[in-house]
C-alpha cells in the first residue's frame, strides 16, 4: 500500500517535473539568418528593436522583424527583452515616428512568417517561440 | 514660368510617390468641464472639446538614403480645427550618429516637446499646462541631433539655431538668433537633461505700445526702454529628470524664463508626476507650479518724480509688470487606460490654487480618447 502510494507520489512529481521542463522548453528565442555571423544577444536585440541601433556587429544593416501585438511571441518578446507592455512599446514608437526619428520594424502574422522572411534575408532578425524554429535559421536564447 | 513649376511640383510628386511615403497620424479628441462659474484649461462649466482636441496627419518619404522630407498638418480645436503646417523639414542623416534637419521644426525645450502632441505617447490627459503651455515650441532654423551611447549609457544632445514667433499675452512675440541646446543622458531606468537657449525677443501689441508711449510723454525714456521688449536678450533653462522602473515611475521638469530688460517677469515653472503601470490601468498624480510674481523691475527710474507723473508712471510701469504675473498650483489625480496598442482613454481631475487670486481657483474634470495610426 506504502510502495503504491510512493509510486503515484513519483509519478505524479514526474509529470509535474515534465510539463515544467516542457513550459521552459516553449520559450522565445531571437532568430537570425544562419548566414548572419555578428555578436547577438538579448541586449543588441533590444537595442535594434527599439530603433536604437540600425547595423549589426558586423557592420551590416539590420531589418527587425516584429510579430502583430496579439502574437503571442510578441507579448513575452515585448515584456523579456524590451522591457514593457505592447501597449508601451507602441507609445514609445509613436514618439519616435511624430518626430521623424525613427520608422517602426514592419510587422509580420505570426513565427511561420518571421521564419521565412529571416531564412530569407541575411539581414533580417526576429523572434519566435523556440518550437517553431527550423533548421533555415539561427537560434539564440535569450539568457 | 508657371509652367516650369508645375512641371517641378509634378515630377517632385512623382519620384515621392515611388519613393513610398509614409503616411501617420494622431488625434486627442478630449473634453472637459469645470466647476460653476470657473475657468480652466480654456473650459468653463458647460462641457466642450473645443479646447485641447486636435488632430494631424504626418508624412514622410525618403528622398534618398540619407535625406528624409517630413511634414506634419496639425488642426487644433482652439483655432476652429483650422488645419495648420506645423512641421516641415528635411532631414539629412550624416552619420550613424549626426543627423541635421532644417525647415519649421521642433525646438528642443523639454522633455517630451517632441511628442508633446501626441497624447498616446504619455500618461497625462495633457502634457502639464505650466510648463507645456508657451507661445510656440516650434521654430524656423536648423537642428543638430547627436545621438549615441557608450557602455550602459545613452546620450543625445541636440542644437537649434534659428528664429520663432507666436502669441503672447495679447502681443506678438518674435525671437531672432535663437541658439538652445539640450544634452540627454540615460541609463535603463533613469533619464536625466538640462537645456539652455538664449534669443533676441521682441514684444509688440496696440496696449503695450500706447502704455509705453504715456511713460515715454511723462518726459520717461529711459523706463520706457526698460520696460519695452524690442530685441531684448530672453534666456530659457531648463532640467528634467525620470526614473522608471516599469511597474512605477516618478518625473519632474525645472523651467526658468527670464528677458531681464523687459515689462515681462522671471517665470519659475516645475511639475512632479508619479504613476504606476498595473497591467492595462495607469493611475498617476502630478503636481504643477508657475510662478512669476517676482518684484516690480526698474522701480528705480521712479525715485524723485514729482507726484504728478510718479503716479501715472508706476500705475502704467508697475502695472504692466504685475498684470504679467502668475503665481498658481495645480494638483491634478488621473488614469490611463490602454483599449489597444494603438487607443488609449484617460480621464483626470485637476484642481487649481491660485496664491494671487482666489477668485482663479477652480476644479476641472476632463476625458481624452487618444489614437495613433
Amino acid at each position: 500500500m506504502l510502495k503504491k502510494q510512493a509510486l503515484i507520489k513519483a509519478i505524479l512529481s514526474s509529470s509535474v517535473f515534465l510539463s515544467v521542463s516542457f513550459s521552459a522548453l516553449s520559450e522565445t528565442v531571437i532568430i537570425v539568418n544562419p548566414n548572419n555571423d555578428s555578436v547577438i544577444d538579448a541586449k543588441v536585440a533590444q537595442r535594434i528593436f527599439l530603433g536604437k541601433e540600425g547595423k549589426f556587429s558586423n557592420g551590416k544593416e539590420a531589418i527587425p522583424v516584429n510579430q502583430i501585438a496579439d502574437s503571442p511571441s510578441r507579448t513575452d518578446f515585448d515584456t523579456t527583452v524590451l522591457g514593457r507592455s505592447s501597449a508601451q512599446v507602441s507609445a514609445y514608437w509613436s514618439k519616435l515616428v511624430f518626430t521623424g526619428k525613427g520608422i517602426p520594424p514592419k510587422e509580420v502574422q505570426n513565427d511561420a512568417e518571421v521564419i521565412a522572411l529571416v531564412a530569407d534575408n541575411q539581414d533580417a532578425i526576429g523572434y519566435v517561440d523556440s518550437a517553431a524554429v527550423t533548421g533555415n535559421v539561427k537560434a539564440i536564447p535569450l539568457n | 514660368m508657371k509652367k516650369l513649376i508645375l512641371i517641378g511640383s509634378l515630377s517632385l510628386l512623382a519620384t515621392s510617390v515611388q519613393a513610398e511615403l509614409r503616411i501617420n497620424g494622431f488625434a486627442n479628441l478630449i473634453g472637459g468641464i469645470t466647476s460653476s462659474d470657473d475657468s480652466m484649461y480654456g473650459y468653463d462649466d458647460d462641457f466642450s472639446f473645443t479646447s485641447e482636441s486636435l488632430f494631424a496627419v504626418q508624412v514622410s518619404g525618403d528622398i534618398n538614403s540619407k535625406m528624409t522630407a517630413t511634414g506634419q498638418i496639425v488642426a487644433r480645436g482652439k483655432n476652429d480645427y483650422e488645419p495648420d503646417f506645423e512641421w516641415a523639414y528635411i532631414t539629412y542623416q550624416a552619420t550613424d550618429n549626426l543627423s541635421v534637419s532644417a525647415g519649421r521644426i521642433r525646438q528642443p525645450l523639454f522633455r517630451y516637446s517632441t511628442s508633446s502632441d501626441v497624447g498616446y505617447s504619455y500618461h497625462w490627459v495633457n502634457s502639464p499646462r505650466v510648463i507645456y503651455d508657451v507661445p510656440t515650441q516650434n521654430m524656423d532654423g536648423v537642428r543638430f541631433d547627436y545621438s549615441g551611447y557608450s557602455g550602459d549609457w545613452e546620450y543625445n544632445m541636440q542644437l537649434g539655431l534659428g528664429s520663432f514667433s507666436g502669441d503672447f499675452l495679447g502681443n506678438k512675440l518674435a525671437a531672432d538668433n535663437l541658439l538652445i541646446a539640450s544634452a540627454e543622458l540615460s541609463r535603463d531606468w533613469f533619464k536625466v537633461r538640462g537645456v539652455y537657449g538664449v534669443t533676441k525677443v521682441s514684444t509688440t501689441g496696440p496696449e503695450l505700445t500706447m502704455a509705453l508711449d504715456v511713460i515715454r510723454s511723462l518726459g520717461l525714456p529711459e523706463f520706457a526702454n526698460d520696460l519695452a521688449s524690442d530685441k531684448d536678450t530672453g534666456t530659457f533653462t531648463g532640467v528634467g529628470m525620470e526614473v522608471d522602473k516599469f511597474d512605477w515611475f516618478i518625473m519632474a521638469e525645472y523651467t526658468i524664463t527670464e528677458a531681464k530688460e523687459t515689462f515681462v517677469p522671471k517665470t519659475v515653472s516645475y511639475y512632479l508626476s508619479a504613476g504606476m503601470r498595473a497591467g492595462k490601468w495607469t493611475p498617476s498624480v502630478t503636481y504643477e507650479k508657475k510662478d512669476s510674481a517676482n518684484q516690480p523691475k526698474f522701480t528705480d527710474r521712479l525715485i524723485g518724480l514729482p507726484a504728478e507723473p510718479l503716479a501715472i508712471a508706476t500705475q502704467i510701469g508697475v502695472g504692466l509688470q504685475l498684470g504679467s504675473m502668475e503665481e498658481y498650483s495645480v494638483t491634478s489625480v488621473g488614469v490611463r487606460y490602454d483599449l489597444d496598442t494603438n487607443v488609449a482613454l484617460k480621464a483626470d481631475v485637476s484642481k487649481r490654487s491660485d496664491d494671487l487670486d482666489d477668485t482663479r481657483d477652480a476644479t476641472a474634470v476632463r476625458f481624452a480618447i487618444n489614437y495613433i495610426f
